[in-house]
């Protein structure tokens, strides 16, 4: 096992907007007339061409998540982006780090598609579900008052119908369905592995621990995700288990560069953009009622009015680095600060490390994950320099003679009554052959009847 | 979830001025706050999402007058928020159970925005329970031209700026934003009224059931609304049958706080005409 693990993250921003100081927010209201669709394509297909590039770089994965109605991350189907990296890489896992599962009418569109994506791919898929965040409501149908409610039911029914056998009847207080019967069913066993990204709440710290999930914390302070870090090894405790590493990934944007000071020069517009731009939003649109409990609005309000967080469309770049929000540096730099920073929350993964920021330019995006993969990776590798994936037998054959060598026939391989042809039951694998087809049919005849008309 | 939950009260922040403390009706395990003063004809008001746990100068006013009741409705007030409590419907059965516990047999009914709505459609299922009906700048109708400002999405200081057009009232009111318990307890209302009103903030069967209200109805409009289009009080005096329209000279969205006078004076005379 490797030290640490390293997703490429991509938010797909678009990020030809006007400056910040002249909209309230670029969600929910910021109209899309800016947004030029022939611009768009060039930029879907760069940062595409980034997510299929992380394979062959060494990652441990890559990583898309679902956002609606902004210029910070243009994926509202996330699981679109990854039906093309399952396309188009063949043993990289994939997250969809997640659909957001409350805003949708139809939960077991998201269960059929991650299905679809993990068998496509071989057992790829790592299936992460969110709740939205709360401006993501005001483009929506959906009551926020509904939303912790709708993602726990919707998330037991996509489990449900990823392990129990259908057809059954869900009967919830959300939806209705009378007959659950997904097809296809996903590959991995019992399930895709499930990631939550949260914000450090009591509510999701406890759903994660009750399910044995995977954590993702959001882009925060060192200080905060080890709290929350921390927060969740002890409900795993209280539950009776000790949370392994591989429970915690933290997002870290990590940019490096020749020296400190050139990878400073580089990033800091972008970097700065992500948060001062990228995440101008409003508290009433952050926060819409009924989003949060009283309680943990309570909590999250206490936290802001102490100072002791700020909203992300305020944070200075030195507070960024400062609060460890990113990590910039020299190859050595960003190493040291990497191993100090998961040692103190006891992190297992990092995300949106050596990625792409913001309006970065494809050259640098290259650049930093070159040099991430060449020059901070292996530091936290195994001496071979593999992501643990590839020491692991993949959840399915790579080729078609390992299949058949594992599965061979199926149970019940197709076979049915031919109409015209008696009662006898044809197997399909072989019905062309003499013996079967013309035994059923008799001999194929030269038809001399005239051709219809018809 | 069980047929009937037995909620507990909840301790909630008392405004600086004009509270009172309230009594308490327990409905359907529901410990409703209200607060009833006077002696005459039975005038229940439903208020709107805010101003909560206050006797304003309008409730004296009427209180002086007539047997003036104003209930909170769950998750406002001090009326906590079932569990179960998710639609218009569930409140007027709730009105109409409060109403037979507290004795009260044929009422004069009073709503106020949201409250309106609320009052409009008790009246659409319990017309004969009805001597008059009066909608204060009530919201719930569809204007398919003009859906108007997404009130969730408006900072506070829009907000309140949009709800008065008599700014010295709207200093009286405006709650203090140094106060975190009141903070905490308004985004709990408002996670009350996102029930209720989040999607779609109408009901398109209300105009074809308040064709059954017959009794005399005021429809109170404000003089410039900058909240709710005044289409939407233009459109519930045009639908309901037995209906006129004010419009109070000098309120913004709430003449309930900017011209108590006029508006009582209005309210009375509908009363004294329906009693």
């Amino acid at each position: 096992m490797n030290k640490l693990r390293f997703y490429f993250f991509h938010l797909m921003p678009y990020p030809h907007i006007p400056p910040t100081a002249e909209f309230p927010s670029s969600w929910v209201s910021l109209s899309n007339k800016h947004y030029d669709p022939q611009r768009g394509r060039l930029l879907y297909n760069e940062y595409i061409d980034q997510l299929v590039a992380a394979e062959k770089h060494g990652f441990d994965g890559v990583g898309v998540n679902e956002h609606h109605a902004n210029f910070y991350g243009t994926m509202p189907s996330p699981n679109i982006i990854a039906a093309m990296l399952v396309q188009r890489t063949s043993h990289i896992p994939i997250g969809v780090i997640g659909n957001a599962i409350p805003l949708h009418g139809n939960p077991l569109r998201v269960a059929e598609e991650i299905a679809m994506l993990d068998v496509i791919s071989g057992g790829r898929i790592i299936s992460g579900f969110v709740r939205g965040i709360g401006c993501e409501y005001f483009n929506n149908g959906v009551t926020p008052a509904d939303s912790v409610e709708r993602f726990d039911e919707a998330h037991d029914l996509i489990i449900k119908a990823w392990t129990d056998d259908g057809p059954f009847t869900w009967q919830g207080d959300h939806f209705y369905v009378p007959n659950v019967n997904i097809i296809p069913k996903p590959i991995q066993q019992p399930h895709p592995p499930i990631w939550i990204p949260g914000q450090g709440s009591l509510e999701t710290l406890q759903f994660i621990a009750r399910h044995h999930y995977t954590y993702m914390m959001v882009f925060s302070p060192l200080w905060f995700t080890k709290m929350a870090f921390d927060g969740l090894r002890e409900e795993c405790h209280r539950l009776g288990y000790d949370a392994p590493k591989s429970m915690f990934n933290a997002c870290v944007p990590t940019y490096v560069a020749e020296t400190d000071e050139q990878a400073h020069r580089e990033a800091k517009a972008h970097l700065s953009w992500v948060f001062n731009t990228g995440l101008k939003i409003p508290d009433q649109l952050f926060f819409p009622p009924g989003y949060m409990s009283t309680k943990s609005f309570r909590n999250f309000v206490g936290l802001l009015k102490k100072g002791r967080v700020k909203p992300q469309s305020q944070l200075s770049y030195d507070e960024l680095i400062k609060d460890r929000y990113i990590i910039v540096g020299s190859p050595e730099t960003v190493k040291n600060q990497l191993g100090e920073y998961c040692d103190q929350v006891g992190a297992g993964g990092i995300l949106a490390v050596g990625s792409s920021y913001g309006p970065m330019p494809n050259w640098m995006v290259m650049k930093n994950m070159q040099i991430f993969a060449e020059e901070v990776m292996p530091e936290f590798r195994e001496a071979d320099g593999k992501p643990d994936h590839l020491r692991l037998e993949p959840p399915a054959p790579s080729t078609r003679s390992e299949f058949s060598a594992r599965f061979g026939q199926p149970p019940e391989a197709a076979r049915s009554i031919v109409t015209g042809g008696g009662n006898e039951l044809v197997a399909h694998r072989l019905a062309h052959l003499p013996e079967i087809i013309d035994k059923t049919f008799g001999q194929v005849e030269r038809d001399e009847r005239p051709a219809s008309a018809g | 979830m069980s047929y009937i939950d037995v909620v507990d009260k909840v301790d909630v922040p008392k405004p600086a001025r004009f509270y009172t403390p309230p009594a308490f009706e327990t409905v359907a395990g529901l410990p409703i706050a209200y607060r009833r003063q006077g002696q005459g004809e039975a005038v229940v008001l439903l208020h709107g999402a805010g101003f909560t746990r206050m006797w304003i100068p309008l409730y004296q006013m009427m209180a002086e007058k007539t047997d003036f009741i104003t209930p909170e409705q769950p998750g406002f007030g001090e009326t906590p928020l079932p569990k179960w409590f998710r639609t218009f419907d569930d409140l007027t059965q709730l009105y109409d159970q409060l109403f037979d516990q507290l004795g009260l047999d044929r009422i004069h009914l009073i709503g106020f925005s949201m409250g309106g709505w609320a009052a409009a459609e008790f009246a659409s299922f319990y017309p004969r329970r009805l001597k008059s009906l009066a909608l204060i700048t009530p919201v719930g109708l569809r204007l398919p031209d003009n859906p108007g400002v997404d009130i969730f999405q408006l900072p506070a200081a829009e907000l309140f700026d949009r709800l008065f057009m008599d700014k010295s009232v709207m200093m009286e009111f405006l709650p203090d934003a140094e106060d975190f318990e009141e903070g905490i307890h308004l985004y709990s209302e408002f996670a009350a009224a996102a029930r209720l009103m989040w999607a779609p903030r109408y009901n398109l069967a209300l105009e074809r059931r308040l064709q059954r209200v017959q009794c005399p109805t005021l429809v109170v409009g404000a003089e410039e609304d900058r909240l709710v289009p005044n289409q939407m009080s233009d459109r519930y005096a045009e639908v309901l049958p037995n209906s006129r329209l004010v419009r109070i000279p000098g309120t913004g969205h709430e003449p309930c706080l900017e011209r108590p006078r006029l508006l009582a004076d209005a309210l009375l005379g509908l009363i004294e005409e329906a009693k």
